[in-house]
């Protein structure tokens, strides 16, 4: 009977053992918001690591250093606040042992586990837009996403030049953020000859603007800024802007807000209106890419995803580089040298030496659109220097 | 842009916010004065009428008059419903009244958030275009938000003032007491009185829907105007609730094109702290006595 129970006992670990060998899996973690506001941007970020954890599952898995790994995705929610980012970090990192994270989403969160992750040698790929999320300090942290202070200047030059508009007004929310946007717009518009001649400030919870409208167009503006405003308020100042008989150009600098701006003003009201847009929707990798997202999430793709799988595809490659899935040092170095990489945005590489001391920002082309008959139509096609 | 221009534009938004404060406060003066209860879930019914009016006329695409009167009409049910059933248990107790109230805005605008998510929707304009009158131009669907206030204040008035069940409502708001004396059923006015407050912000809220926007919060605001213009006006009097409602409307305007947003709120709260000083009753209010 002993002698059974040993055979069967070594058997059974034997069996254990060759399982864990032949499906050997690599967790790939998203920090996110996934409900709430800001859920567009975490489902972007988490369908993207699924997608291209999708990719290298569906040939078997990712191969490094002669062993192939299953792609596994653990999510979790970080509701957008940076307490609730910090807990579930640390239990990525402690819990699960992961090394690599699609996420955080917000600056605040950013900001929060930046500490851990650099400690604990973890690579994050942020969505942060704050100019502290990337440091020579925090060696760890990638910004796959282009932030306003690398495409502002380059696309209001562009703007200035093609429009000839000298005087600028704009509207901004009266917080850090409003504010902030607000001083910054002034400079980069004055560094390239335009004049903010109007500049006002309003309490976010605000729908009428008609009153500030007026008073901004009293100033004879020759063209409207809307860069600092919600996607949904940037889409009404453009409907009360051309409600006040204003036709002059409009600009949008900030992030993303097409859609909302087009739902909300209508295709009329939206003529002539310039807008910010990470992607180039024309592009058949990036036509494959929405199609993709699109029928598995049935959601509208958010225009950040495709950067997010460009950087874990980046991630992937990096690790099957420098041969390993746990030494985080060396796939970051590897991760680092990777140039030209081809991804549906078109050739990246890294960039970042001047700004931050360290080459952890993602370079990818970005453009300026026209909104004609109700839909974006790329004018310029730009990078950090200059839009053409 | 030309003087008069920036004139004739700052008085037209004025009537639009003012005719929106105007309907508003009508119907939260008319809760207090016949109940003597201050509803601090009037801004969310002003938000469910708006909603109403959202999905009805995006939805089910019919006109928008009738968008109008389907809000004023379930709404105005929804409230006879809440008066009876959550308020009417207070009606000796002013206080717990209140309370009750701000617990049920709580409750709508979760519940809001809940059904129809935070984010605001856009809905289309009723009518585009503008009214071009010289060098004036006066967009459609601002005007339109002017004349049916007006209209729907002049159908109140009417009804208040010409009607047996008008007559009742007053007699019940002038002495309860006295009123039950020459036969007035109570019972019934309350509730009636309740649906018809919140039907008028209901209307206001679809009205405003497609010039503004739709959200669960869109209620808040409109709802702390209403308190500044019966405050304005004299808690209890609709006459005042019209007066201060246009007021305060054109105040915010103005303030606003000639000094700024944030200089415009501090102006018009300095505004009825003064009136309030020269005259606590309210501009058309009467002392008690």
């Amino acid at each position: 009977m002993r002698g059974f129970l040993k055979v069967a006992l070594l058997s059974t670990a034997c069996a254990v053992s060759s399982y864990s060998a032949s499906a050997q899996t690599l967790k790939l973690g998203v920090l996110a918001t996934l409900s709430g506001a800001g859920t567009a941007w975490g489902m972007a970020m988490q369908g993207a690591a699924e997608l291209a954890a999708e990719d290298v599952n569906s040939k078997g898995g990712l191969e490094v250093g002669g062993k192939k790994y299953k792609v596994e995705i653990v999510a979790y929610d970080d509701h957008y606040k940076a307490a609730d980012a910090l807990t579930a970090f640390n239990r990525m990192v402690f819990d699960d042992s992961i090394k690599f994270v699609v996420g955080p989403l917000g600056s605040a969160p950013a900001l929060a586990l930046l500490p851990v992750s650099t400690e604990n040698k973890v690579i994050t790929m942020t969505m942060a837009f704050t100019p502290k999320a990337l440091s020579a300090e925090y060696k760890y942290s990638f910004r796959p996403v282009i932030p306003s202070d690398v495409f502002s200047d380059p696309q209001i030059k562009w703007v200035v030049q093609k429009l000839g508009a000298r005087k600028i007004g704009g509207l901004f929310p009266n917080d850090e953020s409003g504010q902030q946007v607000g001083a910054a717009n002034e400079a980069a518009y004055e560094a390239v000859g335009a004049k903010f001649v109007a500049k006002e400030f309003f309490e976010r919870e605000r729908v009428d603007f008609v009153p500030l409208l007026t008073r901004v167009l009293a100033k004879g503006i020759d063209a409207f800024e809307l860069n600092g405003n919600a996607p949904q308020t940037a889409g009404l100042l453009v409907k009360q802007l051309r409600e006040l008989g204003f036709k002059g150009p409009i600009i949008r600098t900030g992030g993303d807000a097409t859609a909302d701006i087009l739902k909300v003003a209508g295709k009329d009201a939206t003529e002539n209106v310039y807008v910010h847009q990470p992607i180039n929707t024309d592009s058949p990798a990036i036509q494959e890419y929405t199609k993709r997202f699109e029928t598995k999430y049935k959601t509208p793709l958010n225009a950040f995803s495709p950067f997010f799988y460009a950087n874990v595809q980046m991630a992937f490659a990096a690790m099957q580089k420098s041969g390993t899935v746990t030494d985080s040092d060396k796939v970051r170095e590897a991760l680092l040298g990777l140039k030209d990489f081809e991804t549906v945005l078109g050739k990246v590489n890294w960039i970042g030496e001047a700004q931050w001391k360290s080459n952890q920002q993602l370079d990818a082309p970005f453009y300026v659109a026209l909104l004609k008959g109700g839909a974006a139509q790329v004018v310029a096609k730009c990078t950090p220097k200059v839009c053409e | 842009m030309d003087y008069s221009i920036l004139l004739a534009q700052a008085v037209l938004n004025g009537l639009v916010i003012g005719a929106m404060y105007m309907l508003m406060a009508v119907g939260f003066t008319l809760v207090f004065g016949i109940m003597r209860v201050v509803n601090f879930a009037h801004g969310e019914f002003y938000m469910l009428g708006a909603f109403t009016g959202f999905f009805t006329y995006v939805y089910w695409e019919i006109p928008f008059v009738v968008c109008l009167l389907i809000a004023a009409l379930t709404i105005g049910i929804l409230g006879m419903l809440v008066e009876r059933t959550l308020i009417q248990p207070f009606r000796s107790d002013e206080m717990s009244g209140m309370i009750a109230t701000l617990a049920i805005s709580v409750i709508i605008q979760n519940g809001a958030v809940l059904l129809w998510g935070p984010q605001p929707r856009a809905m289309p304009d009723i009518v585009t275009g503008t009214l071009a009158i010289g060098p004036f131009s006066f967009p459609w669907s601002r005007l339109v938000v002017i004349a049916a206030a007006a209209l729907i204040f002049t159908a109140f008035w009417l009804f208040m003032q010409r009607t047996r069940l008008g007559r009742a409502m007053r007699a019940v708001a002038q002495d309860t007491e006295t009123a039950l004396i020459q036969g007035i059923r109570v019972n019934y006015i309350y509730p009636l009185a309740f649906g018809m407050s919140v039907a008028l912000a209901a209307l206001a809220g679809a009205l405003m829907g497609p010039v503004f926007s739709v959200s669960p919060f869109v209620g808040l605001t409109p709802m702390l105007k209403a308190f500044v213009v019966v405050i304005l006006g004299g808690l209890g009097s609709v006459p005042g609730a019209v007066v201060g409602g246009l007021l305060l409307g054109m105040i915010e305007s103005f303030t606003a094109t000639i000094f700024g947003s944030l200089v415009s709120d501090i102006l018009q709260l300095l505004l009825v702290i003064l009136i309030l000083l020269v005259r606590p009753a309210g501009l058309l209010g009467q002392r008690e006595a």
